[in-house]
């Protein structure tokens, strides 16, 4: 394959009005100002910059539900907007009334990349899932999922529930991104091996975009089972004040007479969070023994290519 | 540097801190979780959802403008208000007493809880408290410790406000004693507690074996159509009896004497129906298995009988009044026959009954906790004060005044005003009636109180086995059959309590506890030393009088 080929992409579909921008907008900190959230739908051709998993690009598509004109324009576009794609990943809202209707846009844009890109992940998200009763969100999350499952073959597809206003958005993407590391079962090893070289309590690796937790270890037991969403949605606050001042976030190191944590930049997809909890060991042992490190994982990610897909079950 | 060593927040107003208001001033913007990494000790005060939805508040808000509400939480994701925390800078967090709860009462019904919970037993014995002080300084002095244990109660509401940096949200009395003094103070505060319950449970067992008797006996004597005059007293339709005669310590009436006991007439009933020899273990057969409920809500029901028996004693007293109209005579300083003077130096035996008739420094937090409007407290609190005052100055001052005094001395009124008129007398056998009822509704409450704040305290368990509790039952039972039995002055043992109950909750502990805190604050004055301190010696004083006088 031509390098100068097309981007692969990671398609981000669903219906008009399902929550696809303000996921985005969550996932890869991306403010959303007021007027360019249409009125109408996404034609989304000014949304290819965002890097994602090293070489991947984020479309987001609004399908099904538009206007004829919408609905022509798509039409024609299909074979450009299915060609490459690596990721489908597809929402659904669990509040809408026309659950034919978006079966039936599924399945087409499911014909549409059986033709185009067979060998892509489809992932399937119940989104919303905030606005159903408590005691009733499992069962209706397992009938979506049967039926989704039943209408991708001979496709296969992972499903999740999300609601921004939970854990499981953040959880939901995680997995994706897991799955779509190449060789993550190797990195996770080798990142076990360096922790307990360097004698870390903990050490966490990042996707970098997003800060979606790839893999991480750690020592002990933790208290609080929320901390990588709470880091991740504390840096990207800090890379929105940075990108303010049109600075790019590189690295971070905190410290107090408990503790001290190292955030800083490790292969090219990914950052990586290390913690220290016995503070007599001097910040530039740590980091030494970071950069020595990343050569090592550099070499790991470089040796199967991100044009591999392997099968990874998810964790 | 220096800027670092300022405090973030303004100076907060002494002595108000409010913690539970949502007022906007007092609302910080900061966010800081009070965590502790390394150590074991856990001081989380927020749930773990409610935190990592905080941050995604914080995180989302960055994503769209401040207008937006796109990303605003919907109302069905915001935690309960039981678990929204308004945050401090300094690293403590207090929680928000939800606005619309359902349990915030609007002014008036907070003054008349708290004069329904005030207005016990204690009412009965006033114009004998008045009798003891003298008319003239009878009333100086109800009006005078109204206004001091108004003072410490007010004392006692505002101490849980000025404790720093810890939710005292749902602390009562004995908590903040805790605070500040430790077990000591916990301990103390409990014995004193517990002596001011189990001295109204001892005089509501004597004044139920007493209405108990009296209704028995009217009974008795109108199936049985006889007509005892079995008392010394005024002749007339509306009869008032001197029961005792010969307690008179001026003791030249030459009127006939009475031993005054029961068993004069000799029947068989009188002999099996008696004041102090039968009744009071009659009355263990009723009780002690109420004793053993486990839960009091059932009791808590009949509180309104409480009101009834009060409103229903202020009906008869105007009667009696009307009935029988004035009778007072001034002697200032010496006594004469019928009348005593108006001052004596009996006086601390009307202070110590006023001491547990304006008792409620051990429950008045929780009262006040449900007042709608907060910022009302202490006026609200004065008003009910002033209700309570103004019911028992009624009560005693026309009792006193109506007490027929040409043919009875004003020494005859008893410390239960009520043993002043005969059993035969249709009034006051329906008061006798109601009290009975009320008070067999508010003994268990009383013997619940008891068994959880001993047992909470000791055990750490309301109700540690059946064993525990019937045990403690029995004691409680057996103190106020062997007062019923030997010593069923209830005048006495109000006094006696009442005097040694305040001491400590009422007199000391508030004032010590606000003069710590204000130490502490470094506030405190000279002349706040010297009040405070004088009303410690009040108390103590008090106590001293009840044995010396």
């Amino acid at each position: 394959m031509s390098s100068t080929a097309m981007k692969k992409k990671v398609l981000l579909m669903g219906k008009s009005g399902s929550g696809k921008t303000s996921m985005r907008s969550i996932i890869f900190a991306n403010y959303i100002a007021r007027d360019t959230r249409r009125l109408g739908a996404t034609i989304d051709v000014e949304h290819s910059h965002v890097r994602f998993l090293g070489n991947l690009v984020l479309n987001l598509w609004d399908c099904g539900g538009q206007d004829t004109f919408m609905e022509n324009y798509f039409t024609s576009q299909r074979d450009n907007i299915f060609r490459n794609v690596e990721v489908l990943i597809y929402v659904f809202d669990v509040e809408s009334r026309e659950l034919e209707k978006d079966m039936h846009y599924y399945q087409s844009c499911l014909e549409a990349i059986l033709q185009n890109s067979p060998d892509a992940k489809i992932f399937c998200l119940v989104h919303k899932m905030d606005l159903v009763q408590e005691d009733q969100r499992d069962l209706i999350f397992k009938e979506r999922e049967e039926d989704l499952k039943r209408l991708s073959r001979p496709l296969s597809c992972t499903c999740f529930r999300t609601s921004i206003w939970d854990e499981t958005l953040y959880k939901a993407w995680s997995s994706i991104v897991y799955q779509l590391i190449p060789n993550v079962q190797q990195l996770e090893c080798n990142l076990r091996n360096f922790a307990q070289i360097i004698e870390a309590d903990e050490v966490l690796l990042f996707e970098r975009a997003t800060f979606l937790v790839i893999s991480h270890y750690q020592c002990k037991e933790q208290r609080d089972a929320h901390r990588f969403e709470k880091i991740s949605n504390i840096i990207k606050q800090f890379k929105l004040s940075c990108s303010k001042l049109a600075a790019s976030f590189q690295s971070m190191e905190v410290r107090n007479s408990n503790f001290a944590a190292f955030i800083d930049v490790f292969t090219s997809n990914t950052y990586v969070m290390v913690i220290m909890s016995d503070p007599s060991i001097p910040s530039a042992a740590t980091l030494i023994n970071i950069r020595n490190a990343r050569r090592h994982f550099e070499k790991l990610e470089r040796v199967d290519g991100p044009k591999h897909s392997l099968h990874m079950r998810m964790r | 540097m220096d800027e670092d060593s300022k405090p973030l927040l303004g100076s907060v107003p002494t002595g108000d801190y409010y913690t539970d208001s949502l007022d906007p001033k007092q609302r910080r913007p900061f966010h800081v979780e009070p965590r502790n990494i390394v150590g074991e000790d856990v001081q989380e005060r927020v749930s773990a959802e409610a935190a990592v939805l905080s941050s995604r508040v914080h995180y989302y808000s960055r994503l769209t403008g401040s207008s937006d509400r796109l990303l605003a939480p919907p109302d069905h994701v915001i935690p309960s208000h039981e678990d929204i925390y308004i945050y401090s800078p300094l690293g403590t967090a207090f929680k928000v007493q939800g606005g619309d709860s359902p349990i915030k009462n609007p002014s008036i019904v907070t003054i008349f809880a708290i004069w329904n919970t005030m207005m016990g037993t204690s009412i009965l014995s006033i114009p004998w408290g008045i009798k003891q002080a003298g008319f003239t300084l009878g009333i100086i002095i109800i009006v005078l410790m109204g206004l001091l244990t108004l003072y410490c109660c007010y004392r006692v509401l505002k101490s849980t406000k000025s404790i720093p940096y810890v939710d005292t949200s749902d602390w009562e009395f004995p908590d903040v004693c805790k605070y500040y003094f430790g077990g000591f103070g916990k301990w103390s505060s409990l014995v004193f507690s517990l002596v001011s319950l189990i001295g109204a449970m001892v005089v509501y067992w004597v004044l139920m074996s007493n209405f108990l008797f009296n209704t028995g006996k009217f009974i008795f004597n109108y199936v049985h159509n006889v007509n005892t005059s079995d008392a010394f007293g005024t002749n007339g339709t509306e009869r008032v009896i001197c029961p005792y005669p010969d307690v008179d310590p001026h003791g030249n009436s030459s009127t006939s004497l009475y031993s005054g006991s029961d068993n004069s007439t000799g029947l068989e009933f009188d002999h099996w129906w008696s004041k102090t020899n039968t009744i009071p273990f009659y009355l263990i057969l009723l009780l002690l298995p109420l004793l053993n409920f486990r839960s009091a809500s059932f009791f808590a029901r009949f509180t309104f009988l409480g009101t009834i028996s009060v409103i229903y004693l202020i009906f008869l007293v105007t009667y009696k009044a009307i009935q029988l109209g004035f009778h007072l005579e001034f002697h200032w300083f010496d006594s004469s026959m019928f009348f005593v003077p108006e001052f004596r130096t009996l006086f601390p035996q009307l202070s110590g009954v006023l001491t547990l008739a304006f008792f409620i420094h051990n429950c008045i937090i929780t009262l006040m906790k449900n007042n709608k409007h907060q910022e009302n407290n202490v006026r609200d609190l004065s008003l009910a004060y002033l209700l309570v005052g103004l019911t028992y100055l009624y009560v005693g001052v026309l009792i006193f005044a109506a007490f027929p005094s040409p043919p009875l001395s004003k020494e005859c009124i008893e410390p239960n005003f009520l043993d002043n008129f005969p059993s035969s007398d249709i009034l006051v056998f329906v008061a006798r009636t109601f009290l009975l009822f009320q008070m067999t509704t508010v003994y268990p409450l009383l013997g619940y109180l008891v068994r959880v704040q001993l047992m909470g305290q000791i055990f750490g368990n309301h109700y540690p086995g059946f064993l525990h509790v019937f045990v403690l039952n029995v004691f409680v039972v057996g103190a106020g059959v062997l007062m019923a039995r030997f010593y069923p002055n209830i005048g006495s043992i109000i006094r006696y309590s009442g005097a040694l109950c305040g001491l400590a909750l009422v007199f000391v502990l508030p004032s010590l506890i606000h003069m710590v805190s204000l130490k502490r604050r470094g506030e405190l004055r000279w002349t706040s030393t010297l009040f405070h301190g004088f009303l410690i010696l009040l108390g103590v004083a008090n106590l001293l009088g009840q044995f010396f006088m």
